[in-house]
């Protein structure tokens, strides 16, 4: 498989950095919990189109490898993350995380 | 054998321990057939340990220089005799002497590790198993002299020997770290072989720290202290401990390390200088005691010297001759003054008892048979032992010791006549009330603790007569392939004969005994005891009823600066340097807590924000510095 250059490398990564800061600013300035899960799958999937995209320019099917762990990965966190989440909103009532502090030091 | 030999105690003490509560007054039979197994296994042994170089059987070894074993010749066979033999009949004596104690078992535990220890400290072939006995003995006598420890007297008796004993262990084990840093090695023969090589002022310190070992466990002048308070335990281990075994057991030291001894002619100038002063100065106090074991004790004390001073000068046989007598005899006067003082429910006074002599005839032959042995009296065992010590001084030329050792053999008679005068002629005096030696309900029979006195009086009488034959006699011969140094160490031949040396000690010890007689025994002294004894209290110089104030000075110069560092520590050091570290450390780790516990808010976009900021340290760091290759 010769090297297919089409896009530019640097496109893919300055496009997966944009996602990723996308991703960083929901989880940093959002409280609803479901918005800064959505938040976390973009920068999960930001990492993804990273790693898809160094495999492609280095023709190391590693960085595809690590794409399919990373997915599994995510829905095994979604998973968690919303029953979590789920039980949480059930205890106390409230969608807004800064309110559920009960682990303050 | 030798493992029966000095394993029986051993276990004999842990099973006593162990079962002691279900044994009870079973114990004490318990523990005499081991240590009396032990003698008749010593007796097995007693032709091959006879010859040259004795038995030896190797125990195991370390690193270079470090081999163990146990070894029995002739020197240590007398010991372990003594101390099985003489120990058993003490031990037997015990049954009845501590029938109806509330923790007879505990005792007999004791007594039967001591002599344990006692067989490590004889039998073993190299230092550092000697030291490990050494040390074993000093905490055995610990708990039997602190074996009624509800009394505090005794717990500061025990306390006090256990502190001497362990400045004594601190001085041996110094010499044992000179000699294997000189030497190489460990084991007494590759020592002694190499005495030759080792510079003068190297052996002169071995010799020295040795010595100080001997001096703490044998009662030597400055050491000395820690043994008249030793009776505060039971008269047995009196007998056992402080007079038959354990504080000769530096005689065995010296006697055992013959070699540097005979290599170091300054070592044997102090050693043999500080027994005749130690012979000396106990024989004096004796005077000015009351108690009849205190008169005992001090009496141990100056026959101890008489030994040190033997051994030190190089008359090996003749010190361990004395050694062995006065195992006999002393042991003998203490199981006799124990018969009395049992009788008498714990009374140890001489001024309360008088006239004993009716009432106990017993006990009185055994005190007067044992006190003409130890004053040294013709045809008792004393005699031969004593003149033999006397007369050595002359041998390897030191007159003033011999000087020294013929009055100390006058003052002898004298107090141990005015003991037995006050004590066991006269009036009865005995009162009702007493106090001291708890008194017991005992239905044991009297044999058993007479028995081992009438055996003991075989050897109090018939004891010297090994030594009869000067250089020719059964002792000498026996004790030969170890002391083979000794005869090179005579210095011509002395002034006067052996029989004229004797005949000059016999006389002071004639008037020793008059002037005891005519002033505690005659009939003029004896109608009106009471007041003239009364009397003697009161105008008996401190001096000597307080031990020439060497307790008030160790008390001054060591325990009183101790006590004011620790109390300067505790009031000025301890708060700012101890105290103060811990209390800083624990403001440090307060105020540490106090900000990490700002970070944990619970709000999770904060702990975002912290992980996005570590995050975008490394990207930084990596941009910076470039990704490794």
């Amino acid at each position: 498989m010769t090297p297919v250059a089409s896009v530019a490398l640097v496109n893919y990564i300055g496009l997966s950095a944009l996602i990723f800061l996308i991703g960083v600013a929901g989880v940093l300035t959002r409280r609803n919990p479901l918005i800064m899960l959505m938040a976390i799958e973009l920068m999960w999937n930001a990492a993804n189109l990273a790693m898809l995209a160094f495999a492609r320019a280095w023709l190391n099917n590693a960085g595809q490898v690590f794409a399919f762990l990373v997915i599994t990965v995510a829905a095994a966190e979604a998973a968690i993350a919303l029953a979590i989440v789920l039980i949480t909103f059930r205890r106390t009532k409230n969608v807004d995380v800064d309110e559920i502090a009960s682990l303050s030091g | 054998m030798l493992y029966t030999i000095w394993l029986l105690p051993l276990l004999g003490a842990v099973v006593l321990w162990v079962l002691g509560p279900q044994l009870r007054e079973r114990g004490g039979i318990l523990g005499s057939a081991a240590v009396g197994l032990s003698f008749f296994a010593t007796l097995t042994l007693y032709r091959a340990a006879g010859t040259t170089p004795g038995v030896h059987v190797p125990l195991g070894s370390w690193i270079g220089g470090f081999t163990f074993g146990l070894m029995m010749d002739p020197l240590s066979l007398i010991w372990v005799l003594v101390i099985t033999g003489v120990g058993g009949l003490i031990h037997v004596y015990s049954i009845g002497y501590m029938a109806g104690d509330r923790a007879v078992a505990r005792f007999f535990a004791y007594m039967n590790f001591f002599v344990f220890a006692m067989l490590t400290l004889v039998l073993s072939d190299n230092f550092v198993g000697l030291l490990v006995g050494w040390g074993l003995v000093g905490l055995a006598s610990y708990f039997l002299i602190g074996f009624w420890f509800e009394r505090p007297s005794a717990v500061a008796a025990a306390r006090k020997a256990f502190v001497i004993n362990v400045v004594g262990d601190v001085g041996l084990m110094f010499a044992v770290f000179v000699l294997f840093s000189h030497t190489g090695s460990i084991a007494y023969t590759d020592v002694f072989a190499r005495v030759r090589d080792l510079a003068p002022p190297v052996l002169l310190t071995a010799c020295i720290a040795i010595f100080i070992g001997c001096a703490a466990k044998s009662a030597q002048v400055p050491l000395h202290t820690w043994l008249p308070d030793a009776l505060e335990g039971p008269t047995p281990v009196s007998a056992l401990i402080h007079a038959a075994t354990m504080v000769t057991a530096g005689v065995y030291l010296v006697a055992r390390c013959a070699p540097l001894w005979d290599s170091s002619s300054a070592a044997r100038e102090l050693v043999g200088t500080i027994g005749a002063v130690t012979a000396l100065a106990g024989a004096i106090l004796g005077i000015a005691q009351w108690d009849i074991k205190r008169v005992l004790a001090y009496s141990t004390m100056s026959q101890i010297g008489y030994m040190i001073m033997g051994v030190g000068v190089g008359a090996y046989e003749a010190g361990v001759l004395h050694f062995f007598t006065h195992a006999f005899f002393k042991a003998q006067l203490f199981l006799a003054a124990g018969l009395a003082i049992h009788a008498l429910a714990g009374e140890q006074d001489i001024r309360n008892m008088g006239g004993l002599a009716r009432r106990m005839p017993f006990a009185f032959w055994g005190m007067l048979i044992g006190t003409l042995s130890i004053c040294g009296v013709p045809f008792f065992a004393g005699f031969y032992s004593k003149d033999a010590v006397i007369y050595g001084e002359l041998l390897d030329g030191h007159p003033w010791l011999y000087v020294l050792g013929v009055a100390t053999a006058g003052i002898t008679a004298y107090y141990m006549f005015r003991m037995l005068f006050i004590a066991f002629f006269g009036r009865d005096r005995t009162q009702t009330e007493h106090h001291g030696e708890p008194a017991h309900a005992s239905n044991v029979p009297d044999w058993v603790m007479q028995v081992p006195v009438a055996i003991l009086m075989v050897g109090t009488i018939a004891a010297g007569y090994l030594d009869i034959g000067g250089d020719n006699s059964i002792w000498s011969r026996f004790l030969a392939p170890d002391f083979a140094g000794e005869n090179l160490l005579r210095t011509g031949a002395p002034q006067i004969s052996d029989m004229v040396s004797s005949a000059v000690v016999l006389v002071a010890v004639v008037l020793g005994f008059g002037l005891a007689y005519l002033r505690y025994g005659a009939p003029a002294a004896l109608t009106n005891a009471p007041e003239r004894l009364d009397r003697e209290a009161r105008t008996m110089p401190p001096v000597l009823t307080h031990g020439y104030f060497v307790d008030d000075l160790i008390w001054a110069l060591f325990v009183r600066p101790a006590q004011a560092l620790g109390m300067a520590f505790g009031r000025f050091l301890d708060p700012v340097l101890i105290d103060g570290a811990v209390r800083d450390t624990s403001f440090l780790a307060g105020v540490l807590g106090w900000i990490t516990r700002r970070l944990e808010n619970g709000l999770v976009r904060a702990y975002a924000v912290t992980i996005v900021l570590g995050v975008a340290c490394f990207v930084a760091y990596y941009a910076f510095a470039g990704i490794p290759r």
